[in-house]
């Protein structure tokens, strides 16, 4: 068993690893994910005690102290029973001696075999990896960086070490050479005490019973891999699913914004966190558990931004929202898809509050939202249907924008004007005289929605509900406002709710999706799941629609 | 290695240096003859000579037949006629070449190899006292010209302490033989042979000491701890010996520059090599065995820096790869 | 590579050791005449005096103030070194470069040429070709090397302020002082300097043109070729001034092998025997050397022999570990 106790590692004064936990139970595989620089080869390093840097804290492998080992016990172990398949890069291997001697070298060094039967190991095992048989001999050089990351892996697994790191063990393979090599993986590790580091997700998923993820030199989330790739509790590991490329989502792809910076003080992910509060600012969070799930973070992993409990609304007889309950986590988009009169309308801008519920509350964050005061607007904004009607026809472009900032009283005129002019530039419109002095009576249909978003966003809000906001564009004018949508959630770390008719705009864009009826939610869940998989017989027929008006285009049967 | 560029390089390398043999006696103003003999061997030659020498080089004749001459002889291996020897000028440098390639040989051989080890050494303890030392050392050791390091051996161990022979390859007239003749020579070959390869021994020691250095920053020296080699295999068998290559590719050009050296070591302890004959022929004037000396050297070197390319492939399985 | 040769140079103990010296060379060599009491061809009174109030390190054979000789000594031997190279300096850049950026069969042409220099035996063709070229220069010649001389110096003072500021007015200014100085040695060693600039420019040209090569690979390079740029152009503006660092390791490394190849050429006699250097004193005082004089005249100019290059070594390697990112600070971290 490999127990991992407050693992601190630095290199001249910078801190790679700041204070790691870990166990891996014996036969276990767990798998180690974050993105470069994250410090997850420095961990494997540190365990084969091969780190020149200054180390502090355990590294146990069974009774053993790793640490504290003389650099001649380390070498004793080395290999014998802690080996690692390194990531293939230049000169990995030794440029002038041959492949199958570099893998046979350990076996020989260690007195494990004699040269013949080290060989003969060393060449089963390169076979086993995939190598050619007539590359056995030949050198580094002739061999591409595929085979050479075979023969890393083979030449790890040579003395059956009982702990393997694997670093990154196949994402220099093409796909093809992946499916094998993750065969041989799999039985190569059965049974065997494995850590696995890597960035890419999917070989995680398919090696790992565990994982962990590493941010700033801490992990920030561990548990059951299939728990965690599905409902990720902290926000990076979130970010790290919605930024990597697979077949299993619809959305595109987003990224995380902001960079890693090793220096901030408290939680290293807050400057690149979307429900950062001042304690993440102060205080590291540990790793502990909530729910089940073991996470680092102040507020317990990722929590709602907004939820409504219950809301129920009526006109006359007309029950327009009928119980929804609804919950849109920080950082998401959510999508509402409904036909029109199911009542998506009412319920956004109850949510939003211009309208009253009849029963039933809203939630900002956990605690209950006085939705006259000041601070919900701020906090919440809508971005209407029809951008034409939603601005007013009296007032020209910055007037419109910088409204809400004169309806809050917020800052001095100077301040106004320069929030105004960067709210206008951030949704890619012009910041010239002209065209602030315009009237909306100018502006084509794409321009008023983009002035209508910059108004919403001048106030800064956490946030954001688009009400059907390209229902009134042509398709090309429709693509660049989701687009400019689904930067300044990435960019801003907004919360969207994204009410749509259309379900095919719903995929591309969103993480999960609700879909209402008759003024009640039918069915909701993650957005691949919904589209690929729905349950309930209206997601169904709105999927056929779609899927119609798509053979339709294509041509009539 | 051998390619064919290099083979074009070794080419124009001899183009240069038989054209210039060729033309700089013949581009001076007056009688060829006088040119290419100096006019002190004029006057001493007699006139059945200078005949047969013009008729042989063709001497009195256009540029253009003086050139097909030249090469006719040089085919037969004709390199011109030594007054100050009175022998053919091939046969003058090829009863003495012998001593200056065991002395320049050994003395690349000895520097190239301990310039190596120590340089392996040191950059393994890189930083450490022993590094810096021998570092210092070295620096300071290289900026002895070869002849006064010559000169300064020769006043400690041949003047003051008396303990080897000032001069010569060998005692002349001696009679010794066997062994004893071997003890001989070698106590004659042994100050000289310090000479050259203490002033020789730094261009290899800095090239394998950073070569060394750079190496151990190399993945696969983090990869052959992993795999728990002792200090010593990691040291030579991984990083020494790829430390060495850089080493293999200049040693062509070291030979070039062993031939200054030895030319300065021969002349302070007066050893009867062809450098001590390059010294005497310029002392007397004597122009033939000048160029032939030229000509001689540099196919020494060529055929080195060729030997050196054939080598190299064996050493570095990369090359034969890359081209 | 952005590497300040100056800060760098300056940081390693080796090279402040080695500037620190050559500046004592080269104060010896500038203040030469307040140094010494004598002219050092003048025979000043018996031979072989031993070392005395009058004079210092004694006199030689000719009965010539061997003090005086040692410091006069210095002129011949930094002016030699220094002039040959800056213009082998100059010809290894303009050659190396442009055949690193006109390429084809120029290139190939020329690193052929530079190869074959490479191995050749050095030492015997300039001992051949001093035989037939005659060492002391006609006014003419002398004129024509000057100019020459002015010329490359003057460019090489703007290139240098520009491209290292006052640093470079440091480096070149010394080098103008000394030559305006010793104008008197030039009819001697003229000759010299263009022969040994001659052959000493190839293994420069050839590390440029690695270096031009593969700077002309960046991107920064392409894209002025795609703004219309000419060689000419993307010599001067961008190539040139990158390539600063490593001009100046050619130069003090062409410093040391010139100063080394005039002094071994002054030692075996070759050359005008009217210019003093370290290098004949040494080959005089050889014929010598049963006589206690050794220690005072052969010993002392070998030792300022040595001592020069060691400095100049000192300096050169300082700056090569500068350019050699490898052996300057360790790796960080492993990630």
């Amino acid at each position: 068993m490999l127990r991992i106790e407050d693992l601190k590692v630095s290199f001249e004064g910078e801190h790679i690893l700041r204070g790691i936990d870990l166990e891996v139970a014996d036969g276990e595989c767990l798998a180690i994910i974050g993105e470069s620089g994250a410090g997850k080869t420095t961990l494997g390093l540190s365990i084969m005690g091969l780190l020149n840097g200054n180390t502090r804290g355990r590294i146990a492998l069974g009774e053993m102290d790793i640490l504290s080992l003389s650099e001649e016990e380390l070498r004793q172990i080395r290999w014998n029973r802690i080996a690692m398949a390194f990531q293939s890069s230049q000169n990995r291997l030794n440029p002038t001696h041959r492949i199958l001697d570099q893998v046979a070298e350990p076996l020989i060094a260690h007195g494990q075999s004699g040269k013949a039967q080290a060989r003969e190991r060393a060449a089963e095992l390169l076979g086993k990896a995939g190598l050619a048989p007539e590359k056995f001999s030949h050198y580094p050089h002739e061999l591409s960086g595929g085979e050479q990351q075979r023969v890393l892996i083979a030449m790890s697994l040579v003395s059956d070490p009982e702990l393997l790191i694997l670093d990154e063990p196949i994402s220099s393979l093409d796909a093809g050479s992946r499916m094998e090599m993750m065969g041989f993986l799999r039985l190569a590790i059965s049974g065997r005490t494995t850590l696995l580091v890597t960035h890419d997700l999917s070989t995680a998923a398919k090696l790992a019973s565990r994982t962990a993820t590493l941010y700033g030199g801490r992990i920030v989330e561990l548990g059951p891999t299939d728990k965690v790739f599905s409902i990720p509790r902290h926000p990076y590991t979130r970010a790290l699913l919605r930024s990597y490329p697979n077949m299993t989502t619809m959305k595109d792809l987003q990224g995380i914004k902001g960079r890693m910076d090793r220096r901030v003080t408290g939680c290293a992910f807050h400057p690149r966190c979307t429900q950062a509060i001042s304690i993440c600012r102060e205080q590291i969070p540990t790793l502990s558990n909530h729910d089940g799930r073991m996470v680092a973070c102040h507020r317990g992993g990722i929590i709602p931004a907004l939820s409504a409990n219950n809301l129920i609304k009526s006109f006359g007889a007309l029950k327009a929202v009928d119980g929804v309950s609804l919950t849109l986590e920080h950082g998401e988009t959510l999508a509402l898809v409904g036909q029109s009169g199911s009542g998506k309308t009412t319920l956004a801008r109850m949510i939003s509050g211009i309208l009253d519920p009849d029963t039933g509350e809203v939630f900002l964050e956990r605690s209950k939202s006085d939705q006259q005061g000041k601070d919900f607007h701020r906090t919440v904004q809508l971005v209407f249907q029809n951008p034409g009607e939603a601005l007013s026809h009296r007032l020209t472009v910055i007037e419109a924008v910088r409204e809400p900032l004169e309806i809050q009283g917020i800052g001095t005129r100077e301040e106004r004007e320069e929030m105004t002019r960067k709210a206008i530039a951030e949704v890619e419109l012009p910041t010239n005289k002209e065209f602030l002095e315009e009237y909306p009576h100018h502006l084509s249909g794409g321009e008023l929605q983009r002035v209508n978003i910059a108004r919403a966003l001048v106030l800064n809000p956490k946030v954001l509900i688009a009400d059907e906001p390209t229902a009134f564009l042509d398709s090309s004018i429709q693509a660049k406002v989701l687009k400019l949508l689904m930067n300044l959630q990435e960019n801003r770390g907004l919360s969207m709710l994204f009410i749509t008719h259309d379900i095919a705009v719903a995929r591309k864009i969103s993480d999960r999706i609700a879909v209402m009826k008759e003024g009640r939610i039918v069915e909701t869940g993650p957005a691949s799941q919904v589209v690929t998989n729905p349950y309930h017989p209206y997601t169904q027929s709105l999927l056929k629609a779609a899927s119609e008006l798509h053979s339709n285009i294509e041509g009539p049967d | 290695m051998l390619t064919k560029q290099n083979l074009i390089t070794y080419l124009v390398a001899l183009g240069i240096i038989l054209t210039l043999n060729f033309l700089l006696p013949r581009m001076m103003p007056g009688d060829p003859l006088m040119a290419i003999y100096g006019d002190e061997a004029l006057v001493q030659m007699s006139p059945q000579l200078k005949a047969e020498l013009t008729e042989r080089f063709a001497l009195d004749q256009s540029l253009g037949s003086q050139f097909v001459s030249y090469w006719a002889a040089l085919f037969r291996g004709d390199l011109g006629y030594s007054y100050s020897y009175n022998a053919p000028v091939t046969e003058v440098i090829f009863g003495r070449l012998h001593w200056t390639l065991l002395l320049g040989g050994l003395a690349l051989i000895l520097s190239t190899a301990l310039g190596v080890l120590l340089g392996i050494e040191s950059g393994w303890r890189r930083g450490r006292r022993i590094d810096s030392g021998m570092l210092s050392g070295m620096v300071g050791l290289s900026g002895f010209p070869d002849f006064f390091l010559g000169i300064l051996l020769l006043l400690l161990f041949a003047v003051n302490l008396e303990l080897l022979p000032l001069f010569g390859a060998e005692d002349a007239y001696s009679g010794l033989s066997g062994i004893e003749r071997l003890i001989d020579i070698g106590e004659h070959l042994l100050l000289p042979l310090m000479a050259l390869t203490l002033a020789r021994i730094t261009g290899a020691y800095l090239l394998t000491r950073n070569t060394m250095i750079g190496v151990l920053k190399e993945p696969y020296i983090l990869l052959a701890r992993a795999k728990g080699l002792k200090p010593r295999t990691i040291k030579y068998r991984h990083a020494g010996r790829n430390s060495m290559l850089p080493v293999m590719t200049r040693t062509g050009i070291w030979v070039g520059r062993m031939v200054t050296g030895v030319l300065f070591v021969e002349v302070v302890f007066a050893y009867p090599g062809i450098g001590l004959m390059t010294y005497d022929a310029l002392t007397f004037r004597d122009y033939p065995v000048l160029q032939g000396l030229l000509l001689i050297s540099a196919l020494c070197v060529l055929g080195a820096n060729f030997i050196v390319d054939l080598l190299y492939q064996k050493v570095d399985p990369r090359v034969s790869y890359a081209r | 590579m952005h590497v300040d040769p100056k800060k760098e140079v300056a940081k390693s103990r080796g090279g402040q050791i080695g500037l620190a010296l050559l500046l004592i060379v080269l104060l010896m060599a500038i203040f030469a005449p307040l140094l010494s009491g004598y002219d050092p061809l003048a025979q000043t009174v018996n031979s072989f005096e031993s070392p005395c109030w009058a004079h210092p390190l004694g006199t030689n054979h000719a009965g010539q103030d061997i003090w005086s000789q040692l410091v006069y000594g210095a002129r011949t031997s930094l002016l030699v070194g220094l002039l040959v190279a800056v213009l082998s300096t100059v010809l290894a850049a303009l050659i190396g470069t442009s055949a690193a950026l006109i390429g084809g069969v120029y290139d190939r042409v020329v690193m052929r040429l530079v190869d074959a220099f490479i191995v050749m035996p050095i030492i015997i063709l300039l001992i051949l070709l001093s035989v037939y070229v005659d060492p002391n220069l006609g006014s003419g010649a002398v004129i024509g090397i000057e100019i020459l001389i002015g010329i490359v110096i003057i460019g090489m003072l703007f290139y240098m302020v520009r491209s290292l500021g006052w640093i470079g007015l440091l480096i070149v200014g010394p080098i103008i002082v000394l030559v305006i100085l010793s104008r008197d040695l030039l009819p001697g060693t003229g000759g010299l300097i263009i022969i040994l600039s001659l052959l000493c420019w190839q293994g420069g040209a050839r590390t440029l043109r690695a270096q031009a090569l593969s700077l002309k690979e960046k991107s920064h390079i392409a894209a002025a070729h795609g703004f219309g740029a000419g060689t000419w152009y993307i010599m001067r503006r961008h190539i040139m001034p990158d390539l600063g660092p490593l001009l100046v390791a050619d130069f003090v490394f062409s410093v040391r092998r010139a100063v080394f190849l005039q002094a071994g050429l002054a030692f075996l006699g070759i050359g005008d025997p009217n210019v003093v250097s370290w290098g004949s004193m040494i080959n005089d005082a050889r014929e010598w050397i049963f006589l206690d004089a050794w220690r005072w005249w052969l010993v002392p100019a070998g030792v300022a022999l040595s001592i020069t290059i060691i400095a100049i070594t000192l300096i050169g390697s300082a700056l090569e570990s500068a350019l050699d990112p490898r052996l300057r600070g360790e790796v960080s971290a492993q990630n």
